[in-house]
Parts: C-alpha cells; structure tokens; sequence
C-alpha cells in the first residue's frame, strides 16, 4: 500500500516566512500526481517535505498508512529524481544505479539483478560503464530515472526532471515517463512549472500559488471549471483573457465593450445586480465574425500565423485585450478592426474581489 | 582600421603611423628583454645555491677545500660523504622518525580536518558560525611559547613523537580551505546521497572526499611539507637523541658543526671532509623534495589559490 | 503514533532547551562525533594554553601548579618594560618587520607583473616553477646554506673580493644582520608570494584591456588604469594580514642565524622569550612577553583593518 497523505502541513522558515500553508491532500496507491504552480509557490517544498530533506513545521504525513513526520528520508521507502538529476560524478552508470543498494546491504546477486532490469527498461545497457561526463542530457536523465527505479520504492518523487532539457527532448521524455509509469504502476509525485506537461502526465493536478493549493482536479476538468481566476490564468497555452465587467441590466458592461451573453448562459452563473466581474475568455471560444453579428469588437493589432491555426492579440477599447486562436490561416494584416462572436457557454465570469468561479457550486 | 588619420602626410612615401608603429615596437621589445634578462637573473639566483650545493657534494673534499673563486662544476668527484652521510646511523634514525612523523602526523591531520571540514559546511548545525568564529581567532591570536611548552610537559608527552603531532593536529587555515572546497560541491549529491540511504560519514566518504580530492591532496601536502621541513618544536621537546627527525640532525651537522661522530682520518683531512659532509648531508635531506616537487607543483598552487583567493 | 505538534519560537523553560539540545545532539549525532576530535583538538591546543597564559601575572612555581602559585599582577610586564633588553627587542623587531614590509611586500607583487608581461608561456611556467620551489626548502638547510655563503671564504665574499671589497664574516657584523635576514626571506618567498597576484592578474577581464587597446591607451596606461586598479583589492588585504604581522617574524630562522655577537641587532621578542623561557625556565617572565607579543599583534590587525576599511573601503571583517 503505498497511498500518500497529507493533513494540515506546513512549512515555516526561521526567519517567519510561510512556503507552505495547510495543504491536506489524499493521493491514491499508483496515481501520478502533479504539483503545479509559479516559482515561489511551494510546490518543490512540499516535495522535500514529503521525501524527508526539509522539516516539517505542522501537519501530518503518511506513507501507506505509516506517519513518517520524522523519519529520515531512507526510513520513508521512498526515491527521487533531481532536477540537475545529482549522479555521482566519479562513479559510473552501473554504480550510480547501484550505490543505494549496496548502503542497504542487499546481496550482490539481487543488486545486478535490479540493475540490469532497469537499465533494460530504460535503455542504458549500452551506457552502463560509462561516467556521467560522457552521457547526453536525455541519457543522464534516464540514469537519474533509472537510479529511482532500481530501490523499488512505494513513492516515486520528481523535482522538476525535465526542466534542463531542449524542448524536443521534453516531449520524448515526457512520454517516456509516462510509459513508465503505467508499466511500473508506483505512485508518483511529480512537481513542474509547466503546466503542458502537467496537462499531458497527470492523473490529477494540485495547482499551487504562494504555499497554498488552489485546485485539485483532472487536466480536463481544471481546463473546463476553474476554481478561481489564478488557476484559469496559469492553465491552457495561450492563457485566459480577462476583461474587466459590471454585470448590469441582464449582461455584462466593460469600459470598451458590451457583451450580452442571453439567459440560458446566465442562469448558470450566480449574479447580483451591478456586481464586479472578471470575464474569462479561452481563445478557443471566439470566432471572427461577420459585420454585425458578433458581441465583440475591436483592432487587430497582433497577429501571428502557426500555420495550422493563427493566434491574434485583439485590443478591445482603450483598456482591454483578448487573445483569438483561429484555426487555419488567415489573411489578416496587425491594425485592422476586427469583430469576434463569443460562444457563451464557454464564458468563465470570475468575482472581482475573491476571483472565484461564479459558474461552480461554490463550497 | 582604415588608415585615414594623416592626410597631411600622405605625400612621405613612409606615414608617421609606420614610424610610431615601429617606435612601439622597439620600445615595448626593449622591454621585454630587460624583462627576461631581470627574471632569468631571479633563476639564476634561486637555483645556484642548490646546485652549488650539490656540486659541493659530489666534489672531492681536498680539491673543494683548495678551490678558489667562483664554483661552476664539481671539483674532482666522490661519493665519500655521502658514504659516511648515509652510514651514520643518527642521519638513518632521523630519516625514519621524519617518516614515521610524515605519515602519522599527516594522516591524522587529514581524517580531522575532512572531519572538522565537513561538520562546519553547508549550515548543517545551529551552531556553525559560534565554531567558525572559535577556530578562525585562533589564526589571529595564540597563547604564546611558553604556555604551549608547559602544556605538552605537563601532558606528559616531552619525549614523545605525540610532542610535535598532536599539538598541530588541526590547522585552521587548512580546515577553512577543506571547507570552501566541501561548500563548492552542489547541494544535490548530497541530498541524492540521502534520499539513497547514506548517513553522514557514508556522505563524507563517498561524496565529498571523492569529489573534492584536488583539494584534500594539496592540504595533505601542506601538512605533510611543513612536517618533513619542521625542526623547532623537536628541538625543544625532544632530549631523546634516537627521537630526533633529520632536520633535526642537520642542524646538528650544519649550524652546531657537531659532525665529529662522521669523521675519522688526520686532522687535516678532516675539516675538508667535515665540509664535504654537510654539503652531503643537506642534499640527502633536500632530496625527496626535490624530485617529488615538479609533479605536485600544480597541486600546491591549486590549493594557494583556493585559500587565498577566497579572502 | 502521535500526531506532530508544529514547531513553536524558542520556550522559555529551561527544560525544553535541554530537550531541544538533545535532539539536536541525536539528530546529528554523526556530524558531533566527527567534531568532537576537533573541538577537543582546540579547547586542549588553542584554548586550555591561553588560559595557562595566566601565570604571565604570577610567579609559577611548577612545583605547585598554576592555582596555587602567588599573583604577581603587572610585575613581569613592568620587568620587561623598564629592562635593558626592551628598547632594542621592540626595535629590531619592528625594523626587520618595517625592512620586510619596504622591500618584502612589493616583491612578489612586482615578479606578478614582471611574470604576467612575459609573451613566453613556457618561460613564465619555467620561472614559476624554480621560483616556488625556495619555499618548500627547510628552514634548517636555508640557515646551513647561508651560514656556508657568508662565512670568510664563502660564495658571497669571493664575490665581494672579486669586486674588490675586503673579506669579513658577514653573519658575525650585527649591521649587516637586517639585510641578510630580509634578503633571504625575500628569496625563499618571493616566488610563492607571487601566486595570489598572478591569479588576481588573470581574473581581469581581458575585455578591459581590449577596450582600453581600441581607445588608444599604450601598455603603461594599460597597467596603470587596468591592471594596477584591479590589483588594488587584494594587495590591500595582503597588507592589512601583512600589518597584523608586525610584531611578529620568522624567529625559527633567526634563531638558527643569529648568535650572540649579533643580538643587538638580531635578537627579536620571540627568539628572546625562547632563551629565556625554555632555555632558562623563566616561565611567568617569559610568558609576560609572549603574551605582550601576541596582544600586540591582535590589536595591530584590528588597527591595520579599521585603517584600511576607512582608507580604501577593502577589509576582512
């Protein structure tokens, strides 16, 4: 059993300051979970938390049902991959593996059998003489994996693993991991800024800013029901527009615009008259168009063809922006007025002040 | 650079700036060679009294004692001081205990001062800064002579090797040196170390020493240069003639002119051979420096570096 | 199993600190280990004498130990201040330092600059190399080799008669004593010195010098306003360590060289709290000047850093 828990925890530095506050969170036995968040937020100290290299300053832990609060990292059966992977650098591939097993004392018969499995399932037969100095940045990330695996533990933990890679390399590892992890099956705690690769790995997210969480849920369902305007902010790529609203009269008044979404779309939303809003736009949801049919009108003023789609950046009266993600490519030159149609059900309306989600069941 | 500065001159076939260029040349290479000629005179006087010493040595005592003027090349040739060097049996004892010193009092300088080096890195007790500031005032200020000498008399280690090991068990500057190098190593492997099962002398071990090797090398050389080369402290602890280490017996042989147990023939002969075997005896005693010098050479600036530059 | 209750500021029970200090001890338990030996090493080493030091105000008796001996105050100080020896120890002491410093200091610091102008990468690691080696030479053989050269019929005299000079005993004429010491000081020393300021050469940024190329500037402009200013930090603070120094001075190798004939002038405080603490068990005598020494020193390097900290901005602390 290899379920990991966390009530209450905290983390407070000497000095006052407050990385971590009350995170409670149940991860089930074999989920991969992703703590997500801007740098700062605590999600990498939640992580040493939980493997044992930082205190904890109030809360609980477990790890299958065990407290571990102060156990030493080796007493908590779990590993971890570092972000600049920390292979020992005089020793090669094979010991690198090794060297946990032979502290544990396992008998060296089941040390090379480990060994051999995982650089089996990792590749790195051919590189298991060789010292870290001589391995490509994708290869030493396999041997950080590699070493992980070989002390076949209950909680895998991953510090940002692939933030030292080029681009390409992420996404072969990223599904490299994820492969692994369906065919390993251990639970896994993996912590990222990105939130591409916590949209494409994660069972579920834990999206975190300034030491607290703001949302735990599925990719799909953080995407389509934020909680509260940061977690709509930091999830999907290009990120949420935000127009500042007053409800008023059965639709929506900004200081360049009017948007009037009709009733079916507002009956899901719990309004007031006159309340201040934050309209959340995903440029997915808008259309361009013809004259006159659209809710919302503005300039062109940048535009950028992918090719497959084009993404445009829309000035909307004096003091607003939009982002447009249009499929296709259009033929559209920066400065021209363009108009845009809404597709209201798509529409996230976040309170001004609390920035929650006004479309949700709030608890 | 495009050569428009001198219009008015383009009428000389040869510009001014061919002339201040070749005026340059000749003052910066003037230069130069004033500069080699200065430094290769600094050689010439850093290596003459060695080799002048060695070729002492090797010349036969009478014809060295005749000579006069400037020494350029032996003087005949023997190996008849060394002989007598080698066969008295205080310049045999003094080598080993100088041995014997080498390797202990360096091996326990090395295992103390990893262990200090690591116990005050990386801000891993309360109470670092407290130690550090211990150690360091004792670079800056020290008890004296005397309070020092009654310390290890009344220890009971007056003729005791422990006289001059354990009293120069740790030196700060060296322990501040270790440290940096331990600190420069990145947090991760440490950390790596741990997550895998390591406790701190397993880290130490397996981690730090390896990694920081250079550095422990170099600091092993200081302590073990300054105990080879070290004569005051057995001067005043030892009584004990079979105790002493060779510099020790050199300065015997050298400055005290106590060569007396070395010498047998005629009284002429033997100021010429009392001459020849201090010649001798300082190139026996300078030898294992010498040779093992042009190798370790980097090490020890590598480590001059480490420690000073981080002022 | 109980539940972790959150670290709280320091208690004010004297029983909780002990147990904090437990735990902490626990904890580490490893890391004390390993620093017991060291501590142990400068509590017995370091420390335990500066205590003992206290018999420069009493009249050790080492029959009775240091607590049961008499209180003497300032005597001995009061003995060494009026004695007849004071003015010209304090005097050969502070020359031979203040010759060092003149001629010592710079040394180094111009071979660096010499070395760093060399277009022969080869020749400077040929000078580098014979000029560390002095260094690592002992002091004994130095003294041997010098008691050799300076002796009637030695090198240095040949040198001398062959220039027409008169032969004599150099290392018996206290007047020549001070050249004698610093010069050979400055050659076992000169090259290793160098080394600190040849690293500080290389870490200037060549781009200075490149910039300062294209603005017109010749090469001793290019020392002046570069290299000069971005040796300046670490000359000062090899000053300020050097200043802190002034009281004291490499007294192995004058007690090998000097003799009595030369003491006016070579007899520094610490070859003279050797003859008369450890040669004439005049403990709590000679342990009153060594502790004047070393209280002397300490204040120097507190003046010298306070000086240079107000001067130049430099400092250690």
């Amino acid at each position: 059993m290899a379920a990991v828990s966390l009530r209450n925890v905290r983390k407070l530095y000497s000095n006052g300051y407050s990385a971590v506050k009350d995170f409670t969170l149940d991860i089930g036995d074999g989920e991969f979970v992703v703590f997500v968040g801007p740098s700062g937020c605590g999600k990498s100290t939640t992580l040493r938390m939980i493997a044992g290299l930082e205190d904890i300053s109030g809360g609980t832990l477990e790890i299958g049902g065990r407290l571990v609060n102060h156990l030493p990292p080796k007493a908590r059966d779990i590993s971890m991959v570092f972000q600049n992977y920390a292979l020992y650098p005089h020793m090669s591939v094979r010991q690198n593996l090794a060297f946990a097993l032979k502290l544990a004392g396992l008998a060296k018969a089941e040390v090379a059998r480990r060994v051999e499995d995982a650089a089996t399932i990792l590749q790195l037969e051919p590189l298991l003489e060789r010292k870290p100095r001589e391995l490509s940045g994708g290869q030493r990330q396999r041997v950080a994996l590699g070493r992980a695996l070989v002390r076949e533990p209950k909680v895998f933990l991953m510090d940002e693993p692939l933030s030292n890679l080029d681009a390409k390399l992420r996404v072969e590892m990223r599904a490299s991991i994820s492969k692994l992890h369906r065919r390993i099956g251990v639970t896994t705690i993996y912590v990222t800024h990105d939130q591409v690769e916590a949209m494409t790995m994660g069972d579920r997210i834990v999206v975190m800013k300034d030491g607290e969480i703001q949302q735990v849920a599925t990719p799909i369902e953080l995407y389509e029901r934020p909680l509260n305007k940061f977690v709509g902010a930091f999830m999907g790529s290009p990120a949420m527009s935000f127009l500042a609203a007053r409800y008023e009269r059965g639709g929506f008044a900004g200081s360049g615009f009017t948007l009037a979404t009709g009733k079916p779309a507002l009956d899901r939303l719990a309004l007031t008259e006159g309340q201040d809003v934050w309209l959340g736009i995903r440029p997915e949801s808008l259309r361009i168009a013809s004259e006159g049919a659209g809710n919302l009108r503005g300039i062109a003023d940048v535009v950028e063809p992918l090719g497959a789609e084009t993404i445009i950046g829309v000035a909307i009266g004096a003091d607003d922006r939009l982002v447009a993600r249009i499929g296709g490519h259009l033929d559209l030159r920066a400065g021209t007025p363009i108009e845009l149609s809404l597709d209201a059900t798509k529409l996230h309306v976040f309170d001004r002040t609390s920035e929650r989600n006004l479309g949700l069941d709030c608890r | 650079m495009t050569p428009t500065v001198h219009k008015a001159s383009t009428t000389r076939s040869e510009s001014p700036i061919g002339a201040v260029r070749m005026q340059v040349a000749w003052g910066a290479r003037l230069f130069d060679l004033f500069n080699v000629t200065l430094l290769s005179l600094l050689c010439v006087i850093t290596f003459y009294p060695f080799y002048y010493v060695l070729i002492c040595a090797l010349s036969d005592p009478q014809q060295l004692i005749a000579h006069r003027g400037l020494l350029l090349w032996p003087q005949g040739f023997s190996l008849d001081a060394f002989g007598r060097v080698f066969d008295n049996p205080i310049v045999r004892s003094g080598f080993l205990n100088t041995l014997i010193i080498v390797v202990g009092g360096t091996s326990l300088n090395l295992v103390l001062t990893c262990f200090g080096a690591y116990a005050l890195s990386r801000r891993r007790l309360p109470c670092e800064t407290a130690l550090m500031i211990f150690i360091v005032f004792t670079l800056f200020f020290s008890a004296g002579l005397v309070p020092n000498y009654l310390l290890v008399r009344n220890l009971g280690l007056l003729d005791s090797r422990w006289a001059i090991v354990l009293p120069f068990a740790v030196s700060a500057w060296n322990l501040i040196i270790l440290r940096a190098a331990f600190n420069a190593v990145p947090k991760d492997f440490e950390e790596a170390a741990r997550v895998d099962g390591a406790n701190d002398l397993a880290i130490l071990w397996h981690i730090y020493v390896p990694m920081c090797m250079p550095s422990i090398a170099v600091v092993g050389l200081f302590y073990a240069v300054a105990h080879w080369n070290g004569y005051f402290y057995s001067m005043i602890y030892f009584s004990d003639r079979s105790l002493f280490p060779i510099q020790l017996v050199l300065r015997e042989i050298l400055i005290s002119d106590n060569s007396d147990s070395m010498m047998v023939g005629e009284a002429s002969s033997r100021a010429a051979i009392g001459n020849s075997i201090k010649y001798a005896t300082v190139v026996v005693a300078t030898l294992p420096i010498l040779v093992l010098y042009p190798f370790l050479q980097r090490f020890f600036v590598k480590g001059m570096l480490l420690g000073g530059v981080k002022e | 199993m109980t539940m972790a209750t959150p670290s709280r500021p320091d208690a004010a029970a004297p029983l909780a600190l002990r147990a904090r200090v437990c735990a902490e001890l626990v904890r580490h338990r490893l890391v004390y280990l390993m620093l017991a030996p060291v501590v142990a090493y400068f509590l017995v080493f370091q420390y335990a004498p500066m205590i003992a030091a206290v018999i420069a105000f009493k009249d050790y008796n080492p029959a009775v130990g240091i607590a049961a001996s008499p209180w003497v105050g300032f005597d001995w100080f009061r003995q060494f201040f009026d004695g007849l020896f004071f003015n010209r120890l304090i005097w050969n002491t502070l020359l031979i330092n203040l010759y060092d410093l003149a001629f010592g200091f710079p040394a180094p610091i111009v071979l660096a600059l010499l070395m760093n102008e060399l277009t022969s990468q080869r020749f400077k690691r040929f000078v580098q190399t014979l000029t560390y080696l002095p260094h690592f030479i002992s002091v004994v053989v130095i003294a041997g080799m010098m008691l050799d050269f300076l002796v009637r019929d030695g090198v240095v005299n040949d040198i001398i008669a062959a220039f027409g000079g008169r032969r004599e005993s150099l290392l018996l004429n206290p007047d020549y004593f001070r050249r004698i010491f610093v010069g050979s000081e400055i050659w076992q020393s000169i090259g290793w010195g160098s080394i600190i300021y040849l690293a500080s050469l290389a870490g200037i940024n060549p781009s200075l010098y490149e910039a300062a190329k294209i603005d017109g500037a010749n090469r001793w402009q290019q020392f002046l306003h570069i290299t000069l200013p971005g040796l300046t930090p670490i000359i000062m603070t090899m000053l300020i360590l050097r200043l802190g120094q002034l009281m004291t001075v490499g007294f192995e190798k004058i007690l090998l060289l000097y003799n009595p004939v030369t003491y006016e002038t070579a007899d520094v405080i610490s070859t003279y709290v050797y003859r008369r603490g450890i040669l004439e068990a005049n403990y709590s005598y000679a342990a009153a000047v060594g502790l004047f020494n070393s209280a002397l020193a300490l204040l120097l390097l507190f003046a010298s850093n306070r000086l240079s900290r107000r001067l130049t901005g430099n400092s250690i602390w």
